[in-house]
């Protein structure tokens, strides 16, 4: 056991050093690949990047705003006013007294005060009476209004914020409590549902009854000093906004009741006191328990939990995602590198000489990748220093890096010539960019947005912190995937493919042949006709299982995509949609292995053999699904979408035992039957195969709507 | 050190070689020869380790041919050259040192010997920017970096000039002065003669004829000899005999003879006819005749030019070059001078 474990440490100890040679060379080639000028233009080109980055943020902090004195107010120096005008850069305040509008300025405050109270020359808060902003009947002249307008919101709000006396300044302290979509099929119009419809969570409610607090403070304010736009328009729309979000995107009280407040904001704030667990509900983030939404308005929204409604953002992490963009940017520029370097060397058969020394296939792709691996692990520790994220960021990040990388790589090992391969690295980045980015924008929404590893890097960026299940679940099937893919262009990693200029599907199905053992009707080694438990037997019926179970990544990523995707639409449209697409998936990933199989000679084409590989394949993937119990642990069965997808005999737990186990194995047949039709069609031809394919389809289909009408 | 028993490669229904048996002694020349697609380079990929065969064994040095340990004994030369463009000769060739495994001083010294003795200048010039000769020598010493016990070498000589040719095929021959294995391919016969002592003649994946390159041509070829006389030189019954019958060429007579006793019977007959023997050249079986005897029709893409007069044959030549011409035995003709054909 120690001898061989020592030779086992030897033997790695040997790969890894040959890794690392075929590394540094590879990086010697790479950097010998670009020319000087070329190097010297991407200096370049960096450089004034960086430069106009630097530049844009040294006058954004030195004040010099591009915007600046873009508009002439005339105001007097003892207005109100006068502060507020001159604290907005865009605002260049002129005497009122030689203003004139049109000519020395595009707007004009006028403040009207009562008569006889300004004996003392200054103008005091209790003196005016009302203020009015005068402006050009021009469009520079409405904009300077609508400046001139924010201005003063904004020196409220910066005056109410410097009050010592928070409860003078906020009278009203509001909430906001974020419920996660996880109602069921029966309550909402969406495949997430609609929290404020039909389930009237009492957590929105007491938000959308405190926000009406706090827009009636609001516009209380806004409306003693502006009469341009009234205050009561102010106050409805900030009442929606903040409906809109204590509804989480329902049309449900919060904004009714901010519209009816507007115009009465005292009456309507001093009947929004509600305390928030006062409806006598729970809510979302305290009952659900399974999945955490943030608190919306932290730091990383810009916008704090206390304030006025305005300045409460909807729970779109804009910011975060923006940055959190930033890290897949290089990874588009690194497979276009990466996926040069490995059809460099199928081109002209430049590699062959590689594949006669003792190097091992793995050996030479290790090391070849190894390179850009660790350009992207630097990259992406940069990225995540510059703009505050941690490790997580990195963590999560990795295996999107280790997919781009894996993609290519399988991508450059198909592609017949860099046309193509230009074709494959571009798909790659919309495909993968697509699959990372938009699940992020539902970061604070719902629980499918864990699909991306981005979502995570989202979280770390807000300061969230995420369970060991979140990190598991968004980042798992990436890792596996990236590495199945490596193993699968690992397949054709030889000189036959290599060099050959076969079609991507038949070098695909070379790959997937490639791992497979010769199964035959009759005795001995891969035949089924010897004996049962037969070694050889079990041995390439084992191929046909793990080949299969080695699908479940793609198909889980495939399917989350589809849950993603069809997230937004109705469930009338989606559901039916999602539940063929996901039996189609799941029965392509079950059999195309098997076709793989005949095409190549390696299985005999006999109805024998392709029962007993059907039978392997769906079992293997009965087995590899079950490992998939992880999204239990997100919460994302419960999602109707995600019980659609992902749950078998979920949520029955009122069933007797016999039936539950029952239920258990019941998708074990459903993939057996199915994979072996599917396999008795593929063992006659691609015609037969796709009539038996779409035959399980919709046997799978079939299925999956009793799944969910038992769910 | 080499043995191929019942080896068969099949590529879907395409059968690339069948049952090839022949084994290959240590320190001996062995030459694969025959048409494109006749199952040379698949032969050689096998016995490389690059392709795995659909049946039967090889083993090289005592290993099986697929067991990665086998390639620190083989250095292979493939057909083609393609090189790390943007790495210099030198670096290149310490990339695959390394790979080898073999210590930076020794490698060092390998390379500059190799490239000393192949006369490779522009060491540190980057490979995109040599010459094809250059390449192919950088491809040669790149099988040398190893020191291996046998040398896999696919057309060695193809598509260089012919001086180039020369350097390669001497150093090749070198090489197996010092001990080495040496297996490889070509399309025609002189290039192999010049390296091997045993030929295989391989057509559509199978072996069809074996032996020395002397034996095969004794065997499936003959060697012609043209006289030229300045008259028309006069039927005798030994010309008529041999069916040899004069051409007029230009202000000569062209009489092709199959034997130097025909030979004399020429310049006998061209005695009667008041002239003399001006001119004597002899002619030895081509690959072409070799195939042509063995298989009952000409090699595959290959012209045999019928109706073209003898030395201007082998118009077209898919993959081989213009320096065939110069070496190949179907165009090589030795010049004689009468006192030495009657010697």
């Amino acid at each position: 056991m120690t001898d061989r474990l020592r030779r086992l440490g030897r033997r790695l100890a040997v790969a890894g050093r040959r890794v690392l040679r075929v590394a540094k060379w590879e990086s010697a080639r790479a950097s010998g690949g670009v020319d000087r000028r070329t190097l010297a233009a991407g200096v370049a080109l960096l450089l004034v990047a960086g430069g106009v980055v630097g530049v844009g943020v040294a006058t954004g902090v030195a004040g010099l705003d591009v915007d600046q004195d873009v508009y002439r107010v005339g105001v007097d120096a003892g207005s109100p006013y006068a502060e507020a005008i001159e604290e907005e850069a865009s605002l260049r305040p002129v005497p009122a007294e030689t203003a004139s509008l049109g000519d020395s300025a595009d707007a004009v405050v006028v403040t009207v005060v009562r008569p006889g109270s300004v004996d003392d020359g200054a103008i005091d808060p209790p003196d005016v009476d009302s203020v009015v902003v005068r402006a050009t009947d021009t469009r520079k002249g409405e904009a300077a209004a609508a400046s001139v307008r924010e201005a003063v919101e904004a020196h409220n709000e910066r005056l109410l914020r410097a009050e010592p006396n928070r409860t003078a300044a906020f009278p009203v302290t509001v909430t906001l409590r974020y419920v996660g979509r996880t109602t069921g099929f029966d309550d909402g119009a969406t495949l997430g549902g609609s929290d404020g419809s039909r389930t009237g969570d009492p957590g929105g409610g007491s938000a959308s009854d405190g926000d009406d607090g706090g827009t009636a403070a609001d516009g209380g304010t806004e409306g003693d000093g502006t009469e341009t736009s009234g205050s009561g328009s102010d106050a409805d729309s900030a009442g929606d906004s903040g409906g809109a979000d204590s509804g989480d995107g329902s049309s449900g009280d919060a904004s009714t009741d901010g519209e009816s407040g507007g115009g009465s904001a005292p009456d309507s704030g001093a009947g929004g006191t509600a305390d928030p667990g006062s409806g006598g509900g729970k809510t979302g983030s305290d009952g659900e328990g399974g999945f955490a939404i943030p608190s919306i308005g932290g730091g990383a929204f810009g916008a704090d939990t206390t304030g006025s409604p305005a300045s409460i953002t909807p729970p779109f992490p804009f910011t975060s995602l923006l940055l959190a963009f930033a890290f897949l940017v290089p990874m588009n520029f690194l497979i276009q590198a990466y996926g040069s370097s490995i059809l460099d060397e199928r081109t002209n058969r430049r590699g062959e000489p590689l594949l006669v020394t003792p190097l091992a296939p793995a050996e030479i792709v290790a090391g070849k990748t190894l390179p850009y691996a660790a350009a992207a692990a630097v990259v992406t520790t940069l990225i995540a220093l510059v703009i505050g994220g941690g490790p997580l960021s990195v963590v999560a990040v990795a295996p999107v890096a280790a997919t781009f990388l894996g993609a290519t790589f399988v991508g450059a090992m198909f592609a017949r010539s860099f046309k193509e391969l230009t074709f494959v690295t571009v798909g790659v980045s919309v495909l993968l960019t697509t699959y990372a980015f938009v699940p992020a924008i539902f970061t604070n929404v719902t629980p499918v947005a864990l699909v991306s590893p981005l979502t995570l890097v989202v979280f770390d960026l807000q300061g969230e912190a995420v369970s060991a299940g979140q990190v598991l679940f968004s980042t798992a099937p990436m890792a596996v995937g990236a590495t199945l893919l490596f193993g699968l262009g690992l397949g054709v990693y030889r000189e036959e493919d290599m060099f050959s200029q076969k079609p991507v599907t038949r070098k695909f199905l070379d790959a997937l042949a490639v791992r497979l053992s010769a199964v035959r009707t009759g005795g001995g080694p891969g035949g089924v006709g010897g004996a049962l438990f037969d070694r050889e037997r079990l041995r390439a019926l084992g191929s046909v299982a793990f080949l299969t179970a080695c699908t479940i990544p793609f198909v889980f990523v495939a399917e989350l995509l589809a849950v993603a995707v069809l997230f937004a639409l109705p469930v009338t449209v989606s559901i039916p949609v999602l539940l063929v697409t996901i039996a189609f998936i799941e029965e392509v990933a079950k059999s195309v292995a098997l076709y793989a199989g005949f095409e190549r000679g390696v299985f005999e084409r006999s109805d024998r053999v392709a029962l007993a590989v059907g039978v392997a394949s769906g079992t293997g993937f009965f087995l590899a699904e079950k490992a998939t119990a992880v999204v239990q642990a997100v919460g994302l069965t419960e999602l109707f979408l995600g019980r659609a997808a992902f749950a078998d005999v979920a949520g029955l737990s009122g069933l007797p035992p016999i039936a539950l186990v029952a239920l258990f194995f019941a998708p074990l047949v459903l993939h057996v039957t199915a994979t072996s039709a599917a396999s008795l069609g593929a063992r006659r031809g691609r015609t037969a195969y796709a009539l038996t394919l779409t035959l399980a389809t919709l046997g799978h289909a079939a299925y999956n709507v009793g799944v969910v009408s038992l769910g | 050190m080499i043995e191929v028993s019942g080896l068969r490669k099949t590529y879907g229904d395409f059968a690339a070689v069948v049952d090839s048996d022949f084994s290959v002694d240590d320190g001996e020349g062995f030459g694969i020869v025959g048409p494109n697609g006749a199952g040379k380079t698949t032969t050689l990929k096998v016995i490389a380790g690059l392709v795995e065969p659909t049946d039967g064994e090889v083993t090289v040095a005592g290993f099986d041919a697929s067991d990665p340990e086998m390639r620190r004994h083989l250095g292979f030369l493939p057909e083609d050259s393609p090189l790390y463009e943007e790495m210099t000769a030198r670096s290149y060739l310490r990339f695959f040192a390394d790979l080898y495994d073999v210590p930076r001083e020794v490698a060092d010294e390998r390379i500059e010997a190799a490239l000393d003795r192949l006369e490779l200048d522009h060491r540190e010039r980057r490979l995109g920017d040599v010459s094809k000769g250059m390449k192919r020598k950088v491809a040669i010493a790149r099988s040398l970096v190893n020191d291996p016990d046998v040398l896999v070498y696919d057309e060695p000589a193809s598509g260089l000039d012919p001086v180039t040719t020369n350097s390669v095929l001497a150093f090749t021959r070198e090489l197996r002065e010092t001990g080495k294995t040496v297996v490889f391919s070509a399309h025609n016969l002189y290039h192999v003669e010049s390296v091997c002592d045993r030929v295989v003649v391989m057509n559509e994946g199978r072996i069809v004829a074996r032996g020395s390159v002397d034996g095969i041509r004794e065997r499936h070829g003959e060697t012609t000899y043209r006289v030229f006389t300045d008259v028309e030189p006069t039927a005798t019954p030994p010309l008529d005999d041999l069916d040899a019958t004069p051409e007029e060429v230009g202000d000569r007579y062209r009489t092709a003879v199959p034997s130097m006793d025909a030979v004399a019977a020429v310049r006998e007959a061209a005695a009667d006819a008041g002239g003399e023997v001006v001119d004597i050249r002899s002619r030895e079986p081509s690959l072409e005749d070799v195939f042509l005897d063995i298989v009952g029709r000409p090699m595959p893409g290959r012209y045999t030019g019928d109706g073209l007069d003898d030395g201007e044959v082998d118009g077209q030549e898919p993959d081989g070059p213009e320096n065939d011409r110069s070496t190949d035995g179907a165009e090589r003709e030795t010049a004689a001078t009468a006192t030495e054909a009657t010697e």
